[in-house]
């Protein structure tokens, strides 16, 4: 029992390298910190022996003696090696995912800038001569005002739009423009405008100067070659920076505009309202404002969620359980895209470390790139498999390999079919706000599968395959769906759409379903339905309108949409029933699926304080001695702190600093009555006891013993040391775990 | 405030000088060649292209001559030293380019700089003094100024040299351009003046102890007959002086234009004079009694101009009484809009209209249009920021003391007996304590406070959204008890971030950070409509 705990703290401590390359996940885990020695080599053996094999793996690796060191770390080194090709191949898309959605906006800040350039050099194609100058350029204020463009980034979060800004910086100095980035740490009171205006030089300059000054700026710019490209002076977040610094720079630009040709790009996290509250009203005066927005949060994640969950191939796929708990997560207190990302990596991290068969996904996903069949797959389990040892190979029979292969193929076809269908549902509510994650979560849930479908799936198939083929138009679907569930919400919106959107909608479900010949026929002809029906009305409403029965028609085209939209309704129903079947009822699946919550919520949430009570409580089953292994009961042989704070349970918030010593000094002095009697003696028998005992320890030593625990609980942040106002009293901060 | 240039833009001739080392694209040997040639070149000082008389100065600046005559009184012929003088007015009344545009009319040498571009003494001084010596800051001599120069008392020295050594120069050169004249622009006389503009600003460096005693001092401590100092500032004398034993400058005072001269300022320059003073007849009189800011009102206009015009084809028609009446009435639902803000925000260009539609199709509430009212918010926040954000508003808002009777179930009683209270004591304390609040704003809270009021929010609205969706439980993974719970001290400092909260003193007695939340009720009402909060029921109203 006790090992399975330290192996599970190991885990995510051996993934942890790996994932040092990217800074924001260091400084992740304050629980880390904690069980570091947990990852120490002499402790890794049992955590090794701990791996659980899959119960639908044909052959059980029965290692045993010399053979499992040598063999498993092999092992190991396939897993990571495997984690990694995964994990880059994810990454890519990702980042391909979320360029493509700024690449719109990028491409309208940028025609954006080319056409307020031009109008501010209309403006002062006349006056070069006064450039050199020191006076101002004496222009009419409407020219003088400082085009500005407000990037909307519609999170309050700013972490994520970050890399935007950068990108974005990137993206215009490929245009050629001349860019700088400004962070708000330069709008700081304590710098004022200098501060800004040095970083705006050091970045363009490329070397420090020594009283920064626009005439600096602008005697730059007119030196360089291509000075008839703008200046952009990018600041990613309105809202950090400081207002009077801010207003203080831009009447300041205001000023040089007719000299340097400035435009400012600003990131605004909340409303552009909040500039009226932030910047100065004189300052708002010389910005001429424009606004752009960048995808929101929830577009970003479900075209992310899009790209790896639905269209990837399963090379890593996520359990209902923890997908609930990503979503979770992120709606409640993640609020990033980037922390999305990274519960995903743990998430993969953790399944590639614990999964017997990780190293196989490997092969599985270089299978899909090259579109071969089975070979590749069985050759890089063959592969694995001799790697691992000559004897290994020899106990891995062939037709256990075969069976596994079939089941992986089977595993992906049907994965295939229902990322089809969840595509599809998704397609149907996207109009009405559906979030895909949501969605997901819900096509995902096992019991829900387990409800709709009462026998097996092989059943199922037999049973739809002996019906008419126009069966699925008509189907009455027997699951009973969540009446607030988001794919009855998407049916009932195919219900309700329009017929020009159900037309849309269509086009976009054969693009999907371009794969599936079954689907995809199925899907032309209620296309072919919806459009006969529509020249049908076409006709009759000719005819009618001859007969000036106008009312009728109308009432009529209704009924007779509907009908289209009832059965698109009912073969999206249909799918459901045939199609969609979760990854977790699968065979095999825990080879792709990673189903284990609790690990990724330790290594999320971290709940640190918890940790540090449980372990204060429990110390013996950390340091595992041999001394102190009884149940409740108060040893001398316990580490001070943990007595201290076992001790201090029985107070309310406010503890008597005295009481609290004299238990702990008690637990020194008489550890025979422990025994017997539990913390609360009868002051009678205490005395005896003190009497009877040799003086051990003497006063002094017991008293800076419970001084240094009391410190330690402080520092811990589990006590509050004593107010002027009660000097005896400390006070308890946590209650409860 | 240099606005009124207008016809004198394009009549402006490029000086040969600079000119042709400026508008080609030369590299920097031959600029410094150049520079080195002209080295000299005292020209560099006057501002603008060729000079004009006085009656086109008059025409550009109307509602301004008897500033324009009491400015050239003062300054007096040429070659006759002057006492410093203090232009003031209200922002936008024409002060900085009515002296620049005087001086080129009077062809005299002049150093300006602007204290808002001179944000420290140092680049204040410096730029004075590179001026003087005709230094250019460049790649090659690093960005440098031609004197280091930190020290007021430094300042004073280097000005006096180079100043002594500038008029020495003029004076010779006066000689020179009366026994040859080659160039076409000579200067006038030997006085060299020193510009100061919104001096206002100096006010905030450093207390200004030492600066502002120094600029007013100047003409007594350079005492040099040819050195005129003129100090331009949007505040009035009053805010400056402190008995410091200087002799003030002579103030003249740049009042706001009047309803009329602004009508002529407006219509100068117009394409289509006739239809732009049948506009201003419609608009001049309601956007006046606002603000008479030129700068504000010309930005203002001109985008109403566009819509006035909208619905005519031909725009040198002259309107007549009828067309007049229909057009203002095409206009009137615009100016009441812009009446009510100058500020707008526009929208992406013809370009990024595609995307736009697209995302309208989608999105389809979320209108382009600047004034729409949604009551959805429009940006994303997580679930336990949300709730944090309502606390912290409710902390600010309500007082302390409530939060028990507010929050608790075993409040009720408490309230009963603190409610007797305060109905003994007079009505007039109470009135007080209102007037209190609201000049004090949202009040300030400790941490703990803020984190008792979440915890409670949380707890309600858990039991809330229980009741209400009970099939969504399934959803929910064990252990999730206190979800929202986790991290609230990192959503916090998020929520600093984004100056929802605001991390106020410390409070002097407890000596722990106090956050006060300056969110409006507004918002704070959508993000508790958004996580379907009842609000209003909290908030505690007189």
């Amino acid at each position: 029992m006790m090992k399975t705990a330290a192996a599970a703290a190991s885990v995510p401590s051996r993934g942890e390298p790996s994932s040092d390359q990217e800074n924001g996940d260091n400084s992740l885990q304050p629980f880390f910190i904690l069980h570091k020695a947990a990852s120490d080599k002499s402790d890794r053996k049992p955590s090794r022996r701990r791996i659980p094999s899959s119960p639908a793996s044909p052959n059980k690796p029965g290692k045993s003696g010399d053979d499992d060191s040598s063999g498993d770390h092999s092992h190991e080194h396939l897993r990571m090696e495997a984690f990694q090709h995964a994990w880059s191949d994810i990454e890519t898309t990702i980042k391909g995912v979320l360029q493509s959605i700024d690449s719109g906006t990028f491409e309208a800040i940028y025609s954006w800038i080319i056409e307020s350039f031009s109008i501010i050099r209309t403006h002062v194609s006349s006056g070069l001569s006064e450039i050199a100058q020191a006076f101002p350029a004496a222009v009419d204020s409407v020219s003088r005002r400082l085009f500005t463009g407000l990037v909307l980034t519609k999170n309050m979060e700013l972490f994520d739009d970050l890399r935007t800004f950068e990108q974005l910086g990137q993206f215009l100095r490929s245009h050629g423009c001349h860019v700088a980035n400004l962070s708000s740490m330069e709008f700081v009171a304590k710098n004022g405008i200098g501060g800004c205006i040095t970083s705006l030089l050091r970045q363009f300059l490329a070397t420090s100067v020594d009283a920064p000054d626009m005439i600096t700026l602008s005697s730059w710019y007119n030196d360089q070659v291509n000075n008839d490209t703008p200046i952009i002076l990018i600041i990613d977040d309105l809202e950090r920076c400081c207002g009077s610094v801010l207003s203080d720079f831009i009447l300041l630009l205001s000023e040089w505009v007719m000299k340097i040709p400035v435009i400012l790009i600003i990131g605004v996290a909340t409303t552009p309202d909040r500039l009226r509250s932030i910047i100065q009203c004189e300052a708002l005066q010389c910005l001429c404002p424009f606004k752009f927005n960048l995808g929101t949060v929830a577009e970003r994640m479900d075209a992310v969620v899009e790209a790896i969950l639905l269209k990837q191939t399963p090379g890593f796929f996520i359990s209902h359980k923890v997908a609930v708990f990503m979503r979770n997560h992120f709606v409640n207190h993640g609020g990033t895209l980037s922390s999305f990302i990274r519960a995903l990596k743990i998430a993969c991290v953790q399944h590639f470390s614990m999964e017997n068969f990780s190293f196989m996904l490997r092969g599985l996903i270089e299978e899909e790139i090259q579109g071969s069949k089975h070979g590749l797959l069985l050759k890089a389990i063959y592969n694995c498999a001799s790697n691992i040892s000559p004897c290994e190979r020899n106990k891995m029979d062939e037709e256990a390999v075969q069976k596994l292969v079939a089941e992986i193929a089977q595993l992906k076809r049907l994965h295939f079919l229902w990322s089809i269908v969840v595509l599809c549902l998704y397609e149907a509510g996207k109009c009405d706000e559906l979030r895909l994650l949501d969605l997901l979560c819900e096509a995902l849930d096992p019991e829900f599968y387990a409800s709709r479908v009462p026998g097996s799936f092989t059943q199922e198939t037999r049973y739809t395959k002996a019906s008419s083929p126009n069966d699925c138009f008509t189907h009455q679907h027997k699951f009973t769906m969540r009446k607030d569930g988001f794919i009855s919400q998407a049916m009932r919106k195919v219900r309700d759409l329009s017929e020009s959107h159900l037309l849309s909608l269509l086009k976009r479900w054969e693009r999907h379903t371009a794969d599936i010949s079954e689907i995809h026929e199925k899907v032309k002809e209620l296309q072919h339905m919806l459009k006969f029906e529509n020249y049908q009305q076409v006709k009759k409403d000719s005819m009618e309108i001859a007969k000036i029965r106008g009312l009728q028609s109308k009432s009529n085209l209704g009924r007779d949409m509907k009908r289209v939209n009832d059965k698109a309704s009912s073969f999206l129903a249909y799918l459901i029933e045939k199609y969609m079947q979760p990854i977790e009822c699968v065979p095999s699946h825990e080879i792709v699926c990673f189903k284990n919550v609790k690990k990724l919520q330790m290594a999320l949430v971290g709940d640190s304080r918890r940790r540090i009570q449980v372990d204060l409580l429990e110390s013996h089953k950390i340091l595992s001695c041999s001394c102190c292994r009884n149940d409740n009961i108060l040893l001398s042989s316990m580490h001070d702190t943990s007595i201290m704070y076992s001790s201090c349970q029985e107070h309310g918030d406010l503890i008597n600093l005295h009481d609290w010593y004299q238990s702990f000094k008690r637990i020194f002095l008489c550890p025979n009555s422990k025994r017997r009697h539990k913390l609360k003696q009868s002051p009678v028998s205490k005395k005896r006891k003190f009497v009877d005992d040799s003086e051990k320890l003497s006063e002094v030593v017991i008293q800076s013993r419970f001084c240094r625990g009391v410190t330690e609980l402080q520092i811990t942040g589990l006590l509050r040391m004593q107010s002027k106002r009660r000097p005896d009293f400390v006070q308890r901060v946590a209650f409860g775990l | 405030m240099g606005e009124d240039e207008g016809p004198s833009v394009t009549r402006r001739t490029t000086r040969s000088s600079f000119a042709t080392a400026n508008s080609t694209k030369n590299d920097v040997v031959e600029r410094t060649k150049s520079n080195n040639i002209c080295s000299p070149s005292l020209n560099d000082l006057l501002y603008g292209g060729a000079p004009f008389d006085l009656d086109v100065l008059l025409a550009n600046f109307p509602g301004r001559h008897p500033q324009i005559h009491e400015l050239l009184q003062i300054l007096g012929p040429s070659n006759t030293p002057m006492l410093p003088i203090f232009v003031y007015g209200g922002p936008s009344t024409g002060k900085t380019s009515i002296i620049l545009q005087l001086f080129r009319h009077l062809n005299r040498p002049l150093v300006y700089s602007s204290c808002r571009t001179c944000y420290s003494p140092r680049i204040l001084f410096e730029s004075v003094l590179n001026q003087l010596s005709h230094h250019r800051k460049d790649a090659t001599n690093g960005y440098s100024s031609v004197k280091r120069c930190e020290k007021p008392s430094d300042f004073v020295n280097f000005l006096r040299e180079a100043l002594v050594g500038l008029v020495k120069r003029l004076k010779e050169n006066m000689g020179k351009s009366k026994s040859s004249k080659k160039r076409e622009r000579s200067i006038d006389g030997h006085m060299v003046y020193l510009i100061f503009d919104k001096l206002e600003l100096v006010r905030d460096w450093d207390k200004s102890s030492s600066i502002l005693p120094l600029l007013f001092n100047l003409d007594s401590i350079l005492n040099i007959p040819e050195v005129g100092l003129i100090f331009i500032s949007s505040t009035p004398p009053d805010t400056f002086y402190s008995s410091m034993g200087y002799i003030e400058p002579v103030p003249i005072y740049f009042p706001n234009y009047s309803e009329d001269d602004l009508r002529q300022i407006l219509v100068r320059n117009q394409a289509y004079p006739k239809l732009y003073s049948s506009f201003l007849d419609a608009v001049l009189r309601p956007f006046c009694r606002i603000t008479r800011r030129l700068d504000i009102l010309s930005a203002i206009f001109s985008s109403l101009f566009v819509e006035y015009c909208k619905p005519l084809n031909d725009l040198a028609i002259v309107p007549n009484e009828d067309l007049k009446r229909k057009l203002f009435s095409n206009l009137q639902p615009h100016i009441s809009l812009f009446l009510n803000e100058t500020f707008r925000v526009l929208s992406q260009s013809s370009s990024g209209a595609e995307r736009t539609k697209e995302r309208e199709l989608r999105g389809s509430k979320r209108k382009i249009g600047m004034h729409e009212e949604s009551d959805e918010l429009d940006f994303h926040m997580s679930t336990s920021a949300k709730y944090l954000l309502i606390s912290a508003f409710l902390a600010s808002r309500n007082p302390a003391t409530l939060d028990a009777s507010l929050f608790d179930s075993r409040g009720g009683s408490d309230g009963r007996k603190k409610r007797r209270k305060p109905s003994e004591t007079a009505k007039g304390q109470k009135e007080a304590e209102e007037e209190e609040l609201l000049t004090k704003g949202p009040g300030s809270f400790p941490l703990e406070r803020l984190l008792a009021i979440f915890q409670c929010i949380t707890s309600v609205a858990e039991d809330f959204l229980g009741e209400e969706v009970q099939e969504e439980d399934s959803l929910e993974v064990e252990g999730q008890n206190g979800p929202l719970m986790s991290d609230v001290l990192l959503q916090l400092s998020s929520l600093c971030n984004a100056n929802f909260i605001v991390k106020g003193g410390t409070c002097p007695l407890e000596g722990s950070t106090r956050y006060r939340s300056v969110v409006s009720e507004d918002l704070a009402l959508k993000v508790a409509k958004s996580v379907k909060f009842p609000l209003a029921k909290y908030v505690y109203r007189r």
